[in-house]
């Protein structure tokens, strides 16, 4: 179990990142969800040991991990939202740095290396210079870092930015198959991200955890409260001013809204089933950040 | 809109600490060129004569004491404009800008100046300071302040502003060889331009003179060219006061300054010829697949043109599963000594490799002290890169994940000592047959000293610069036979060897105290 107990991250100049989080995490996958600045990486860079937490504990079977790091980092895969690379070393040889760091043996390290760059796809890029590789080849080979160690404890922090759709679907079903039998901490903003592997879903904003359950209980917070309505486009400024959208899509007919709402907005509005977009949109929203459509219209 | 480019960088620089550092280290020299009426140590030694500390000689001799640090000390810490944005990413932002190549480079310089600038009016506000606190004269006389700043030492800085320009636009150059070869350049600058017939005055000493020698001379006290000194000095008998009139400006000193700064101006100006604008495809050398730098850092930035499509395929080809292989657990330490002597060596032309294979010669064959010197300064810019790789390409997040950092830093320095042994091999084996067991004691001790300071720099500062600031220096001094500073065992009546490697030893466990500091403090 890796407990994160009322945590709390203020930086130099008062900005307040997490504010007294507590989240508990055991065998399986914790999609965390929140928008930019909601405090998702403070929170991941604090379970992963790499900050301290202003108050608080961070525990992993029952060890303080912030007074004793490696007790967690000898079993923990992490993979940054932003690394680095030495860019004059082949994937093999930055591989095998790490692996020395993590204390592997020689004979295991060359072997999961190999496994691991099949698994990221990179076994024909391995001996090439970091520096020559594309910006989603090295997220991969940040994935296999993270494996390196074959570790109890996996935290990834936004790990499909800059992969293509192929590798992104290869990724959530390495999540999967890893949140077997291990904790698996994602933080991502991608809702589809995290409905397709999560069973579990943390949604975060202003550094405090606003909602924690399965993606059935997150939608029955919003059943009957989405509606779609297709208006004028001179009228989406008011609708957006008036009502949580979620999305906008110019048709034919006119801009078709979907938005969030007690009551049918207009006559002709139309009842649809919320999907996880519209449930993490309804609790950021509650929680009075200006989450706004991606976007605009589309 | 260069205006607007050169405060955007301003403001971005000064908020560094080295920043804050070079102008701590102005205002102590500031501090040092007045001293007390008993003081031996000097700045300025007008042949045995200093002028009385009012306004005028107050700033004229902070203003060239700070024109000559600020040219060395000054230029490391504006360098490196035109790679930061490279490396930063924000290279290609102002690519894609409707900015031409030469307003770019002139918002560079005028960054640079600015920044010079403001280290100079630190140094005004010293001279102010230090005229008062001597007591010597309390008429203020603001404009006698600013004039030997405004004239002396700003075109000097105009010049080194647009030299950290060129230097950045040179591929060979924008690195640590840069930083050596201004350093040199610094030393030849720094004595030809103290002649009263330096082109467009130097860096201003001459007007100086000429002015202290027609005070002299009509208070009866002869002034000759060689008893005129600039740089820190120790006299025999504290220095004897006159009085100075101040500056003889007339036209022809502000025609050849102003034409300082124009030529400034114009070497700034001059890269446009060359450089690159950001465009990975006429970089020497460049071979990337993504169109980004080479300094190889993932943002999630990257990540926008990938983020939720609408649809994904259900499945991808060749599914792989989890790697088999049992992790075990064994020694690391030989192969994290391994990989750090790849993040050293990796990049190192064969050029240098043969180089260092011809000190491993010549210290087979010659007597010691030339291979001793060569092999003291060849490996400078590998030794520059320890404490600072991680940082420098932004490895450090990750590592940051990772146990054992204290190891991690001990294979480093180990590192850092085979690329030392290794280039005095030869001497060190020369001096094992030859019986000279004094010379190889010295050689280990600078073998252990060396990568130790360089360790340390590097942790403290992140920055490979501070290391070839203080170590070339060194070298240098060595090489001019200073004893009491010689850690390579070249300068007979140097310090002990245990001395030395006491140093080498401190150093070390300083680099280690401060990554537990840091580490503490994450």
């Amino acid at each position: 179990m890796l407990e994160l107990l009322d945590i709390q991250k203020v930086y130099r100049g008062g900005k307040v990142a997490v504010d007294g989080l507590t989240i508990r995490l055991g065998t399986g996958l914790v999609g965390l969800l929140g928008p930019n600045g909601a405090g998702k990486s403070s929170l991941m860079r604090i379970a992963a040991t790499v900050t301290r937490p202003t108050r608080g504990h961070v525990r992993y079977a029952g060890t303080d991990v912030v007074a004793k790091p490696n007790a967690l980092r000898r079993v923990l895969g992490y993979l940054p939202q932003d690394f680095g690379v030495y860019p004059n070393l082949t994937a093999r040889e930055f591989l095998s740095y790490l692996a020395a760091a993590k204390g592997l043996s020689a004979r295991s390290a060359r072997a999961r290396i190999g496994e691991l760059l099949e698994l990221v796809n990179l076994s024909a890029a391995g001996n090439r210079p970091l520096g020559r590789y594309s910006g989603g080849m090295l997220r991969r080979v940040g994935i296999a870092q993270a494996l390196l160690g074959d570790p109890e404890v996996v935290i990834v922090d936004e790990p499909t930015a800059g992969l293509d759709p192929e590798e992104r679907v290869r990724f959530r079903n390495l999540l999967s198959d890893l949140s077997a039998d291990r904790i698996v901490l994602l933080s991502t903003h991608i809702v589809s991200d995290v409905e397709s592997v999560a069973n579990d879903i943390a949604i975060v904003a202003h550094g405090r955890l606003l909602r924690r359950g399965t993606p059935d209980a997150l939608l029955r917070d919003v059943d009957g409260q989405v509606w779609e309505v297709t208006v004028e486009p001179a009228e989406t400024s008011r609708i957006q001013e008036r009502y949580p959208v979620t999305r906008i899509v110019r048709t034919a007919a006119g801009v078709r809204v979907r938005l969030l709402a007690a009551a049918p907005p207009a006559p002709d509005a139309r009842r649809v089933p919320p999907d996880l977009e519209d449930a993490y949109l309804a609790v950021v929203r509650a929680a009075g950040h200006p989450e706004r459509v991606a976007g605009g219209l589309r | 809109m260069i205006a607007g480019l050169a405060l955007a960088d301003f403001r971005d620089r000064v908020r560094r600490p080295a920043y804050a550092a070079i102008v701590l280290g102005a205002v102590g020299l500031g501090y040092l060129a007045a001293p007390g009426a008993d003081g031996r140590w000097v700045i300025l030694n007008l042949g045995g004569y200093r002028g009385v500390y009012d306004s005028a000689y107050t700033a004229a001799v902070i203003a060239l004491a700070g024109a000559l640090w600020l040219m060395l000390g000054g230029f490391y810490a504006v360098r490196d404009a035109i790679r930061r944005d490279e490396r930063t990413g924000v290279g290609q932002l102002l690519a894609a800008a409707p900015i031409s190549r030469v307003a770019y480079l002139l918002g560079k310089f005028a960054s640079n100046l600015l920044v010079l600038a403001s280290m100079a009016g630190a140094l005004a506000g010293t001279a102010l300071v230090m005229q008062l606190a001597r007591g010597e004269s309390r008429a203020v006389d603001p404009v006698a302040v600013l004039e030997p700043f405004v004239l002396l030492t700003l075109p000097v800085l105009a010049v080194t502003a647009a030299v950290a320009v060129l230097f950045d636009s040179v591929r060979l150059l924008s690195g640590g060889i840069g930083n050596i070869v201004w350093f040199f350049g610094w030393l030849v600058l720094a004595v030809a331009s103290q002649s009263s017939t330096a082109l467009l005055g130097g860096i201003g000493v001459g007007y100086l003179a000429d002015s202290v020698r027609a005070d002299l001379a009509a208070q009866g006290l002869p002034l000759k060219d060689a008893e005129l000194g600039l740089g820190l000095m120790y006299v025999d008998q504290p220095l004897r006061t006159f009085d100075w009139s101040g500056l003889d400006v007339d036209a022809g000193l502000v025609v050849q300054r102003t034409c300082l700064v124009l030529v400034a101006i114009a070497m700034a100006a001059l890269p446009a010829l060359w450089f690159h604008r950001f465009d990975p495809a006429r970089r020497a050398g460049a071979a990337i697949d993504s169109g980004r730098g080479v300094g190889a850092v993932i943002n999630s930035v990257h990540g926008i043109g990938a983020a939720a499509p609408a649809s994904l395929p259900a499945q991808p080809a060749g599914h792989v599963g989890l790697p088999k292989t049992a992790v075990r657990r064994g020694n690391p330490a030989p192969r994290l000594f391994v990989g750090e002597l790849r993040i050293l060596v990796r990049a190192v032309s064969p050029w240098w490799w043969l180089g260092a294979a011809a000190i491993v010669v010549v210290g087979l064959v010659v007597p010691p002290p030339a291979a001793l010197l060569a092999a003291g300064i060849w490996p400078v810019l590998i030794w520059s890169r320890l404490g600072t790789q991680p940082v420098e390409h932004d490895v450090v997040t990750l590592l940051g994940a990772y146990p054992a950092a204290r190891r991690r830093l001990l294979a480093e320095w180990a590192a850092g000592l085979a690329v030392t042994v290794l280039v005095g091999s030869g001497l060190a084996v020369r001096m094992l047959v030859t019986g000279d067991g004094a010379g190889l004691a010295a050689w280990a001790a600078g073998a252990l000293f060396v990568p130790s300071l360089a360790l340390a720099l590097g942790v403290v500062s992140r920055t490979q610069r501070l290391f070839q600031a203080v170590y070339v220096p060194l070298w240098y001094v060595v090489v001019n036979d200073v004893a009491a500073l010689d850690y390579l065992g070249a300068v007979p009546g140097g310090p002990a060897p245990g001395l030395v490697a006491g140093a080498g030893v401190t150093l070390l466990a300083a680099a280690l105290a401060v990554t537990e500091a840091r580490h503490a403090r994450r």
